[in-house]
Parts: structure tokens; sequence; C-alpha cells
């Protein structure tokens, strides 16, 4: 058998190895090759590849020789260039600053739309093994659809799983008992709210929060609790808070054992202490047995990068999953948990994205409107250098080089493109809080930090590169002696075809944008117009404390006492915001395997008159009736209707155990965002010391006084407390926080595309009446009106418009229509929008073109036609 | 002055390619150093100490004969310069006189 060492290791050495060393290495590597392969032929090869690649040093590698600079372009030519490119922008200042303007724009909100996406690629990124993180999920199946819940079973147990590391459950909340009133020290009736989690005992194992003082495994024992610096801060100021104690809802005391470093804003767990469940089991007062049931967010820690899939697979093995959960149709997922800042939307069990769409759109858009930047920059460029053909003809003549044109071109062009470059990073600092505001988001990067400069750096090479190339080409490529003979329309007009068909895409870009907006706009006021089914003006929603639902009666009485108050009431939710549905629903007639979801909202007797619910039958909830046997229970007409009742006053409905009667109809209203479909709601009376929430209605026109009698009404039940409270209007608002900031970023992103839109245009239709002045003067002299003459330069423009037009409506439409698609109520595609934005860009350009035309107009038609 | 300076492996190579005159190639070199000092070396180490050596001045070289065992390729075969053998003489020296300058109890170790 002939062993031959590898062929590629050995070719490799020839080509980097210098020809003086090459034998005497290569004799040597062969030598211990030849030595070894008889009797290990494999470790022989590797050994003769290590060998190889160990000898791929400095002083053995080749160097090429020092060739004589073929390049003609000398010190002296550059100087040339570079004066001649400095004078060319001093003698044009207004095209000059047209194009870097334009470029500057384009850049700063390509570099906005960049960090933002950056920032929300970066969440949850700090985890140093973020890709061996993974959040369940549980699938829940109904009537052949999945619905997706971000918690599971919160005693799961993945022992049967080797690959699993570690697991921790937390539960999350905005409100009691998450949300609590910590006193500072010595300041009894101040109350600061902070925000936290409970969770098992590994939390601190699973995810990265370092723990900056005190024991590193905080979550255990029954009484202790970990805090963050800033709750530190807030609390004890400078002093140690390590072993003190504080007592949560002035009872139950619990002391820090440690301190943690403050959760980075680009956490998805966001939260300022850290407790056992034996404080929560407490705080909800239920046993152990009746915590077994809840679903809490559990992550998964592996002690290797696995794939999704297959751990999902073994989540869902029956030693996981328990047999009572999978009778119940529920299934696992495993899901990366750096991805679920992104794509937390799922459908039908599938994920179907979520901010990542808004990351693309914008992604998208941004690099759309750095493409319009370009040619702009572009369409100027050749069209300003068209008039600089004598200066290319006589370079040529006395000797210049293409590539000597071609380097001067591109060099202006690089030139240029730098300082575009350096005022749109200033700017683009500068602005970057104005951006947060924007945006209401506090970006974490900026563009000095991280990767950042690195991805500029690779952007200004890219579009210097597409900037220039095209100039280059074009203006190395004049014949001199037609170039100095002024005869350079032949070859122009290649050119100018292509100018037309950049400016078709620029146009179409801007058109498509500005439609685009107009549609996100116009959905954006339909949601926030449309008629919900209950009121949420002039509404304001107040966090109780627990003695305030005791005294429920008082607190509405005393608030009776203000005319400005309408309404008070109480519910266990809110309207606007209900979040989980209700499966276990059952009345007389139901079909024994149907899994039909309500939401199921407990609430006083008054509730439903503050919500401004509209009764169809029956009564609403009295005072009086409070002592009924049988819960009272209001259907919405949906509800109704899907439980098939003709006249359903009076029937028996159980939710789980409770088993109440119906004693009337309302009219049915969202209890989501308008993304998700209407869902059946049952209202169900409970008394208040069981509910969470109370909602004040007043008159319009009467906030502050009404405030006043709230505030002070609340002071009188609970003086030492700080009242909590929202407006439901804000509420709303935020609820489509991300429609919000999307439709101001895409006001944004409108307004710099119509800017660079209409820089293109200007700049072309001057460069337009340059050329064609003197057409325009013969035909002036020739008797043809004002009209005729301004006909010719509009009619020109005016096609590529139309061409664009006809090429971007049914794209956007299209577009527009599926994005419209993702909601579950939207209006009607805005054709309105479509054509106000068509005429109105046909008239700013024939606007522009016209204002530039009449100037030349203006002139005396002999001026222009004396020069020859 | 830093042309001067022999470095430890420098000086184990030196060594060897004394020892194997005039035999003295990369491999065997590397060879001899693993059988006698018991140190593995990549033959590009030894290479590259080689050639830092010669450019010192305390090795010469020429080429060998053509071998079968290196597919036809000659080797380079080292050589002691009288500098090189004045440099091995130079560190043997201040070797063995600052050994004997180690007081004798400093070297009496006892199980304590």
């Amino acid at each position: 058998m002939n062993h031959q060492p590898p062929k590629w290791a050995d070719r490799f050495l020839q080509w980097y190895c210098r020809p003086e060393l090459l034998e005497e290495i290569q004799g040597d590597a062969y030598e211990l090759f030849y030595r070894k392969v008889m009797q290990h032929p494999r470790q022989a090869k590797v050994q003769f590849v290590w060998n190889v690649v160990r000898f791929f040093r400095w002083k053995n590698i080749k160097r090429t020789q020092n060739k004589i600079n073929k390049s003609r372009a000398t010190m002296d030519m550059l100087k040339n260039i570079l004066t001649v490119a400095l004078r060319n922008f001093v003698r044009q200042p207004g095209n000059t600053s047209l194009s870097v303007i334009g470029l500057t724009a384009g850049f700063v909100c390509a570099f906005l739309v960049m960090l933002w996406s950056l920032h929300e690629y970066s969440y949850d990124s700090f985890h140093p093994q973020g890709e061996q993180l993974f959040k369940v999920l549980t699938h829940a199946e109904a009537n052949g659809t999945k619905e997706t819940y971000s918690v599971a079973s919160c005693v799961m147990d993945v022992s049967s799983i080797p690959e699993v590391e570690s697991l921790t459950s937390v539960s999350t909340g905005t409100r009691w008992p998450h949300q609590l009133c910590f006193r500072p020290e010595g300041k009894a009736d101040e109350c600061i709210y902070m925000d936290g989690v409970y969770a098992s005992e590994n939390f601190f194992q699973v995810f990265h929060f370092p723990i900056l003082q005190g024991d590193t495994n905080p979550v255990k024992g029954t009484a202790s609790i970990a805090i963050s610096e800033k709750m530190a801060e807030a609390l004890y100021g400078k002093e140690n808070p390590l072993g003190k104690v504080i007592k949560i809802d002035g009872t139950r005391e619990v002391k820090i054992v440690s301190i943690f470093q403050n959760v980075p804003a680009t956490s998805s767990l966001q939260f300022d202490f850290v407790m056992t469940y034996d404080v929560l089991k407490k705080q909800w007062g239920i046993d152990d047995e009746g915590f077994k049931q809840n679903f809490f967010e559990m992550y998964v820690k592996t002690h290797q990068p696995i794939s999704a899939d297959l751990l999902t697979e073994k989540l869902n093995d029956v030693r996981v999953i328990t047999e009572a959960y999978k009778n119940e149709k529920l299934s696992y997922q495993a899901f990366p948990f750096t991805d679920w800042h992104l794509k937390s939307k799922f459908e039908d069990g599938k994920n179907t994205g979520g901010r990542i769409d808004y990351v693309m759109l914008f992604l998208v858009i941004g690099c759309l409107v750095v493409i319009m930047a370009v040619i702009n920059f572009i369409n100027l460029t050749t069209a300003r250098a068209s008039l600089r053909g004598k200066e290319i003809g006589i370079r040529k003549v006395t000797g210049a080089m293409r590539s000597t044109i071609a380097a001067q071109f591109m060099g202006e062009a690089f030139l240029l493109v730098m300082i575009a470059f350096a005022l749109s990073v200033v700017i683009t600092q500068a602005t970057l809080p104005i951006f947060g505001t924007l945006i209401q988001e506090n970006l974490s990067v900026d563009i000095f930090s991280g990767w950042t400069p690195a991805y500029l750096l690779v952007f200004l090479l890219a579009v210097s590169l597409l900037a220039g190339a095209y100039p280059a080409i074009v203006m190395s490529s004049f014949q001199p002696i037609r170039a100095l003979k002024n005869q350079l329309t032949m070859s122009a007009t290649g050119s100018q075809r292509f100018r037309k068909l950049l400016l078709t895409i620029q146009l179409s870009v801007s058109i498509g944008i500005i439609i685009f907006s107009g549609v996100i706009y116009s959905q954006l006021k339909y949601i926030t117009e449309k008629d919900l089914g209950f009121d949420r003006s002039n509404m304001l929603r107040i966090e109780p404390t627990y003695r305030l639902l005791l005294k429920f009666e008082a607190f509405k009485n005393e608030l009776a006492k203000d005319p400005n108050i309408v309404s008070v009431g109480a519910a266990n939710s809110n309207p606007l915001n209900m979040g989980g549905s209700n499966m276990g629903v059952t009345w007389q007639g139901k079909e024994p395997d149907a899994r039909i979801a309500f939401k199921t909202l407990g609430c006083n007797y008054s509730f439903p008159n503050t919500m401004g619910l509209k009764l169809s039958q029956g009564r609403l909830f009295e005072l009086s009736t409070h002592d009924s046997v049988r819960t009272e229970m209001i259907l919405t007409e949906e509800s109704a209707k899907i439980m098939g009742f003709t006249n359903p006053i009076g029937e028996e409905i159980k939710i789980g155990g409770t088993t109440g009667v119906v004693i009337g109809v309302v009219n049915d209203f969202h209890t989501e965002s308008l993304h998700e479909a209407r869902v059946p709601v049952i209202l169900f009376r409970t008394a208040p010391e069981h509910l969470s929430t109370i909602y004040v209605k007043y008159q319009p026109g009467s906030t502050i006084q009404s405030m006043e009698s709230i505030a002070n009404a609340y002071k009188l039940i609970e003086p030492a407390y700080t009242m909590k409270y929202w407006f439901q209007d804000e509420t709303f608002d935020e609820i489509y926080k991300t429609e919000t900031v999307a439709s101001r970023l895409v006001i944004l992103l409108t307004v710099i595309a119509l800017a660079i839109a209409i820089i293109g245009i200007v700049g072309l239709a001057t460069f337009n009446v340059l050329r064609k002045m003197k057409e325009m003067s013969i035909r002036r002299v020739f008797g043809a009106s004002a009209v005729q003459v301004l006909q010719l330069l509009v009619r020109e423009f005016l096609a590529v418009i139309l061409l664009a037009i006809v090429i971007t409506i049914p794209l956007i439409w299209y577009r527009a229509n599926e994005w419209l698609n993702g909601f579950a109520y939207h209006t009607a595609m805005p054709w309105r929008i479509f054509v106000v934005a068509c005429v109105g860009i046909v008239l700013l350009i024939t606007l522009i073109i016209v204002l530039q035309g009449v100037k030349t107009i203006r002139t005396n038609p002999t001026q222009t036609l004396r020069s020859e | 002055m830093k042309g001067n300076y022999l470095g430890e492996l420098e000086e184990l190579v030196l060594l060897h390619v004394g020892i194997l005159h005039p035999d003295a190639y990369g491999v065997a070199v590397m060879d001899e150093i693993e059988k006698q000092a018991g140190r593995s070396l990549n033959i590009s180490a030894v290479h590259s100490v080689l050639t830092r050596l010669e450019e010192k001045g305390f090795l010469k070289s020429k080429m060998g004969d053509p071998s079968q065992e290196r597919g036809g390729r000659r080797k380079r075969i080292f050589l002691l310069t009288a500098a090189g053998k004045r440099a091995l003489e130079e560190a043997n020296e201040l070797r063995t006189q600052l050994f004997n300058q180690i007081p004798k109890v400093a070297l009496q170790f006892r199980l304590a």
C-alpha cells in the first residue's frame, strides 16, 4: 500500500513556504510521516497536517517581492484629484450639500433603526449560557385548536431527563403580591412600591443575576428575601441592609439575606426582590396541596446546548407531564429563552413571530431608506459629472488611464460619503435620547458600544462602493474626443435611462413607505376609536389594600358625597386586559366534550353600571339581593347565544365549583387587545373583599377635583398608604404601545423618505433644466408658450412617477392587507390614503419642476443662446 | 548583548547539535532531545530554534545528501561554529561557577 501524506496539506505547505526553506522543512515533515505511517497511518496523517500548521510561522512564510508600483497615480496626481474634488464641492455648494443632506438623512434613519434592532436582539443575551436556557410553554388543545400559555405546572419533575441541569419556576405579576409596598426605615407612612418575583430554589443558578453581597443562594427558607441594589438604596440609603428585617404588608417578617445587581433593562424578567414560595403560599393563604395546582413560568437549564425539539419531546414524556395533564390534552414545549422576547406570539400551538415582525419591518424600511439615499446620491453625482465632460476629456488626453478616472470619482464619492457618515454619527448620537422617548424605551446600546462600530464600518464601505461604483464606471468610459467636442449626449443617454430607472425605484420606495405608514396610522386610529363595549374614559383604576376592600361601602359612600363622582365599582380584573380564559364553564344542555373558552369576571353589584354596560334582558345586580343563595350572574349576548339560551334568565350555570343563576344579559364587550378575537364573558357577583381592583368613574372635565376627593377618601381609610392608581385611558394606550411606537417610527421614516425623495427630484430637475436650457430657449424664440415649455420638462418626470405608482400600488396593497389581517379587528383598506398619497406626490413633483423651469423661462432666451 | 544571549531551549538544541556531530539535522535533533532530556518538541519548534541559532552565528549549515525516507529531499546538516562552542563553554562555566557558590548547608535536605 502506498501511503502518502494528505495532498492538500502538502500543497498548502508548498504554497506558503519560502522556497529556500521548503526542501528541508518538507523533508523533515515527510520523514516523520514515513516513520509512523506503517503502524499508524491515520495518526501519521494527522501529525503531518499538524506539523504543516505548526510550520506556518512568519519566518517561514514567503515574502512577496516589493513590486514596482504599477499605478500611475503618484502623489502629485492624488493631490490634484483632491484639489479638483474640493473645488467642485465649493463651486456647487447647493448641489453638494443636497447630496450630503440626502445621505445624512438616510444614514441617521438607518443607524437609529439599527440601534433599535440591536437593542431588541440584545434582550436576555446577558445570560452567559443563553443557548442552554429554555422556557416551558403549555399548549392546551380545545375544539381542534391549541392555545398557548407561557406557564407550566409548578411541580413539574424533570429528574428523568438526564440533559437537564436545573429547573426553576418563577411566579411573576404586576400587582399584589408581586408588587408590594415597602417602607424606608424610620418613615412609617412613606410607601415605595416595588415589583418582585417568587421563585423556587434554583433561580439564581439557572439565571445569571449576580449576587453582590450575602448568601449566593438566597431563595430558601421561609422568611428570607433578596433585594436589588436599587431597592436597597431606596430603603436604606447607604446603610448595609443585610440582616435587616422587612415587614411585608405590615405583618409578615422577612430578613434580607442577599443583594443582587440591578436587573438589566434588557431582561425579560424584571424584578427588585425575590422571595420563596413559602412566603407566597402564606400571602395567598393556600396549603401545599392547593399550591401544586398552580402554573408558573418554568425555566430549564441544560448541561449542554440541546435542540429545543428534542427537549420538547422529553418534556412530553409521561414521567414529566403526568398522566393527568396528558388526559387534559395539555402538552409542553421547550422554547429557547433568548428568543422569547422577539417571538412570543403563538397561534394554534405554532410560533407566529411577535415583536420580530416589527423589527424586521423596520430593518427592511431602514434598508430601503438607505437604498433611496444612495440612489439619490448616484443620480446627483452622475448628473453633475456629465457636466464635467471637459475635465475628463483633458485628463484622458494628457494620459490618464480609465482606472485613474474611476479612482478619482470613487474618491470623490467616498469623500462625500465620509462627510455624511461623520455627520450622521454625530446626529444619531445626539438624537438618541429623543429617539428613546419617541419609542418609549431606554436603548441599551449607543453608537459606540459593543460591535456597533464594526457594523458601521462595514456599512460605510458598502455604501461607498455602492455610491461610487456606478458614477466611476460611467465617467471613466467617456470618449475623450467626444467629451472635448461637447458631444456627450450619445454616451449620456445610456446613463440617462439608468438614472430614470433608479429614480423609478426611489419613487416607488418613497410612495410605498408613505402609503404604508398611512395604513398603519389609520388602523391605529381605528383601534383607539373603536367602541370596546364599555367605558374607559374618565375612569380611574385603584389598587386597593385589603382594608379598603373590606370597607368598600364606606369608601363608596364617602365618594358619593362629591357630585363629580359618577359611580364606583370593583372587579377582579381589568376588562381592558383580562388575561386567561376559563374553560370550566358548564350549563344545562352543554355538549359533554365541548371545550369553550369564556372570560369570567368577578365583580360587585355596581360594577356593570360603572363600566356603562347596556342591559338587554333581565336586570343588573342590585344591592338588596346580596344574600341570594346562589351567586348571581350576568351573561353577554354572545355568551347567551353560545350557550343556546333563548331566554337565559333563571338558567343555572356552573363556573368550576360555583353555581350561579343568570339574572340578566348585557351587550358584548372586548376583553383583550384588538389583535385577539372577542371572547364571550360571564360576570358573576362577588363580595368586594374577594376582588382586587376598584374603578371610579367621574364627570368629564372634573379630573382634578375628582382626584382630590378620591385621594381624601382613600386617606380616610388607609392613612399609611400611598394610593396607587391608573387612568384607564393610559392603560389602554399601554396595551397598544407597540403599535404606537411603530406608528411613530413610521412617521419618522416617512418624513425622511419624503425628504430624500424631494432632494432627489430637486437635484435632477435642476440638472434637467440646465441640460435643456438651449432647447427651451430656442422653443421660446420660436414662440412656444411658457406652459408648452414647462410641459417639456414635466413630461419626462411624469412618466417615471406613473410607472413608480403602477409598480408600487399592488405590492403595497398586498403587504398592507397582510398586516391588517394580523388584527382580529381592522379597518377596511383605506384606499383614500392611496389616492391622496399618489396625487400628492405627483402634484409635489410637478410643482418642484415647474418652479425650477419658471426660473429659466423668466430669463431672456437670448442670454442663454448668446454663448455659442 | 542581545545577540549573544543563549536561551534555555537554545542551549539544549545547541548541545544536541554538538552531540550528534556530524549528522545533526531537524528530525535527528528532535529525536535526540526526546531521548536524552525527555522533552518532546514539535519539529517546527526545533526548526525555528536551529535557524535562530544560525542567525546568531552559533551554528552553520550545509545541505546533505538526498535520502529515500525523505522522499528524495536533502537534509540541512547543522554544525557548531567556534562562536557556538564558546557560547556553550561560557554557559557551562557560568553554571558550574554559580553552582559551586551555593553553601553546602543549602543543599542538605533532611526529612523534617
